[in-house]
């Protein structure tokens, strides 16, 4: 119930058995490889050796697995798969496995077929763009109907087709009658701000002409290599772009032939990835010709199998358990009842706990269970969510973070329920049962006062547990003083709020801020700046302050949610004067509760973690651990079975 | 029935209140929209996890029409029979309104910045999403006792 314990596992054994060695290691799963090269002088010239001769088995790894990636995404639209959420992923057999390994070729050659595919499809895709590029250039000038080959220059005359901005048109026409010019403009078509013509003039002005073009910006369009009139190139390309689309619809079906070929290459994706892995770790050893070494972590727990397990493979090895040393970088594993396990997502999202510090989970999750329900408070919204989220857990096949998700999300939905009940909450006034205790509505400033209360608890406890880290490691007298005075002087604080306690509370209070004021200051070197630094201390008052404002929020999102569902409920039965009002007021319901519990929903998700990172962690958490990271088969597609 | 200048004010605070932090929230949750595009752009596989921060600016409007809902419930508008209220109790109601209309209008848009660039968390280490959250849910802080303040002084006015 808390981080496990890690032992550094040394395990000497021979090499031609290091395969198979590591096949099993890799099959329980609970072993990290530490990287030790760099621990080896640099000129051993064996085990650059080695690893130059594994790195080259890696590349090769690489590029076939990037090879059976492509005709998987290639060949993704032509199957019909099922949803791995619902039915989970197929399994491998063994023999399957070899059976697929032994015809490993052929599957390579339709990989290649099919890399064949690809680039035509995608040569056809940029034949496509061209024409149709060209489809729209040309259909501005569909009215030319000289050839386009033909236009250019005669002896005296020139053709030129013209691209003018449609504002200077009239005028450009009109200073060439201004001019005398020999020229001719003849409209063709135009799109919104240009007009598109042909000028036909005498070769011997063209100076001249050249000189007024660019005085009206305009510009003369280039078809170089185009024949025939636009017309015509039109309809040619047009019969192409269907030419290509027949073409297409033969390489899908091509495609489609392959697809039940996708199956295969998944399962192998799935295989070298995990021989992939095993490489890249032995790239973490060291050895000899003939033996290697490996260094890992090992969860304590788990000592004691990992060893009967390597042993039944092989007699040949040395295998030794260390503790970790001093200023190790030991990686952090949880360990935790089933009823605590999701909230470990909780503290996952925020960092993992230092290997030297404490696990939170255990004390964190009673308080974001309590607190989650009574942000959302609403009983008919806690069943909804529970039933869904229950619904997920038992249908789907959920794993990872998504899981535990939906399982925070399903014990959220019961204490939502419970709190729901106590406040007489379902789907707001829609349903009227009585309150177990009371409804926010009536007297919000009780339900204030039970919200500090929640945060005084909590900060207590991680008061508490803060003296608790000090007592583990030896440091009594500090957990006194630095949280056992607090904890003084803030019961002191909080006894004064209760007039029957008055006269005791001043003395608390009082004696707790002596204390402190004497204690706080312990680490500085003059004697007035011990006093002033205590003097300073008192200040930390304010903090322990706003954390219990904080709560507050406890009180404002179950308000929230309630009037909220309120409103919806108005605003539904206002609809509901006739039959089809009765229809569109259920709609209104189901949807505006739906928004409501998402809405919701997230935000008690947000802002208890928020209370649980900021009010409760800053007390006593040391974050920073590095996940445990074993070696293990981890597959994408397939589950292998007796591999 | 005669109106009254209670009634107007009170009225104008509960329209504040809708107002004001609807027009925040709507900010607030364009800003991030803005960035989310962005990013999606690049991998759409993020949708749902930008979906998330683009929501948390959006809260600050529903607390607004909570609080004009409450201040609408209080002086009988949504029941058809309008209070009579005086100047006094019109000024108060339109005072409670305040907290809510100001705080939410303002923090919907910074929590909209914060959530924006929250997104960019999402764009580079999409792991760290619950970090970007709770930056964007540290400015909601505010606006959460702002409508705490709202409503404790609505149910505070005696009509």
């Amino acid at each position: 119930m808390a981080i496990v314990n890690m032992k550094k596992m040394h395990l000497l054994g021979l090499k031609n058995e290091q395969d198979k060695i590591l096949s099993t290691i890799q099959k329980t799963g609970a072993v990290e490889v530490i990287d030790i090269t760099q621990q080896v002088p640099e000129h051993e010239v064996q085990q650059i050796q080695i690893h130059q001769g594994l790195e080259k088995e890696l590349s090769e790894l690489d590029s076939k697995l990037s090879k059976l990636k492509f005709g998987i995404d290639f060949l993704k639209p032509y199957v019909m798969e099922k949803n791995p959420l619902l039915y989970g992923r197929p399994a491998v057999q063994k023999e399957q496995l070899d059976e697929m390994l032994s015809r490993e070729d052929q599957y390579f050659t339709t990989l290649q077929a099919i890399s064949g595919l690809e680039q035509r499809l995608s040569h056809l895709k940029g034949e496509e763009s061209k024409i149709n590029n060209r489809i729209e250039l040309l259909s501005s000038w569909e009215n030319l109907d000289i050839p386009l080959e033909q236009l250019g220059h005669t002896e005296k005359t020139e053709f030129l087709p013209i691209v003018v901005p449609i504002k200077a048109f009239e005028d450009f026409k009109n200073r060439l009658k201004d001019r005398q010019l020999s020229a001719e403009v003849m409209t063709i078509g135009g799109n919104r701000d240009e007009t598109f013509g042909l000028l036909i003039y005498y070769r011997a002005q063209k100076s001249e002409l050249q000189d007024i073009m660019k005085e009206f910006s305009v510009s003369v369009q280039e078809f170089s290599g185009l024949k025939g009139t636009p017309r015509e190139i039109i309809a040619r390309d047009k019969e192409r772009l269907s030419g290509i689309e027949a073409e297409r619809q033969g390489i899908k079906r091509e495609a489609q032939a392959l697809a039940d070929q996708r199956f295969f290459f998944e399962v192998l994706y799935d295989y070298w990835s995990v021989v992939r892995d095993k490489k890249q770790n032995m790239l973490k050893m060291v050895g000899t010709r003939d033996t290697f070494l490996l260094t890992a972590w090992v969860p304590e727990p788990l000592e004691d199998k990992l060893k009967q397990r390597i042993l039944d493979t092989t007699d040949a090895v040395y295998i030794e358990f260390s503790p970790p040393e001093e200023g190790e970088e030991i990686p952090v594993m949880l360990e935790n009842p089933r009823l605590v396990q999701p909230f470990e997502l909780i503290t996952e999202l925020y960092s993992l706990p230092d290997p030297k510090g404490l696990d939170p989970n255990l004390y964190m999750a009673p308080f974001y269970f309590i607190f989650f329900g009574m942000m959302v408070s609403d009983a008919g919204y806690g069943l909804v969510l529970s039933l869904l989220t229950g619904l997920a857990l038992w249908k789907l096949k959920l794993a990872g973070q998504g899981k535990k998700l939906v399982e925070l999300l399903f014990l959220g939905g019961i204490s939502t329920f419970i709190w729901g009940a106590i406040f007489g909450g379902w789907f707001g006034d829609l349903i009227k049962l009585k309150p177990l205790w009371i409804n926010p509505l009536d007297n919000p400033m009780a339900i204030l006062v039970l919200s500090f209360a929640f945060g005084v608890i909590q900060i207590y406890a991680g008061l508490l547990l803060s003296a608790y880290k000090n007592i583990r490691a030896g440091r009594t007298a500090d957990a006194f003083m630095d949280q056992g005075l607090w904890i003084v002087f803030l019961s002191g604080l909080i006894m004064l709020a209760f007039p029957q306690l008055g006269f005791i509370a001043k003395y608390v209070a009082f004696a707790g801020a002596l204390g402190l004021l004497l204690t706080q200051g312990r680490a500085q070197k003059s004697i007035v700046m011990k006093f002033l630094s205590g003097l300073l201390s008192l200040y930390g008052v304010t903090g322990y302050l706003s954390d219990v404002l904080s709560y507050s929020r406890l009180l404002a999102l179950g308000l929230a949610t309630g009037v909220i569902a309120v409103v919806i409920n108005t605003m539904a039965r206002l609809v509901g004067v006739n039959a089809i009002g009765v229809i569109i007021m259920i709609i209104i319901m189901i949807g505006g509760h739906i928004f409501n519990i998402a809405i919701n929903t997230l935000g008690a998700y947000v802002h208890s973690s928020r209370l649980q990172y900021i009010e409760f962690f800053s007390k006593f958490y040391d974050s920073g651990g590095r996940a445990f990271d074993p070696m293990k088969v981890k597959t994408t597609y397939v589950d292998f079975e007796n591999l | 029935m005669e109106l009254t200048y209670g009634q107007v004010l009170a009225l104008l605070g509960a329209a504040l209140a809708v107002l004001l932090p609807g027009i925040g929230s709507a900010k607030g949750v364009g800003i991030v929209g803005e960035s989310a595009a962005g990013v999606v752009t690049e991998d759409p596989g993020k949708f749902g996890q930008t979906l998330i921060l683009q929501a948390i600016p959006g809260t600050q409007g529903i607390y607004g029409l909570l609080t004009g809902f409450v201040i609408m419930q209080r002086i009988g508008i949504l029941g058809g029979r309008l209070l009579p209220l005086n100047l006094h109790q019109g000024l108060l109601i339109l005072a409670a309104a305040l907290p809510i209309a100001f705080v939410g209008l303002l923090s919907a848009i910074a929590q909209g910045r914060a959530a924006a660039a929250g997104v960019g968390i999402i764009a580079k280490r999409p792991e760290e999403l619950a970090k970007g959250i709770t930056y964007a849910a540290m400015v909601e802080t505010y606006a959460v006792l702002a409508l705490l303040a709202s409503i404790l002084m609505l149910f505070g006015i005696k009509l």
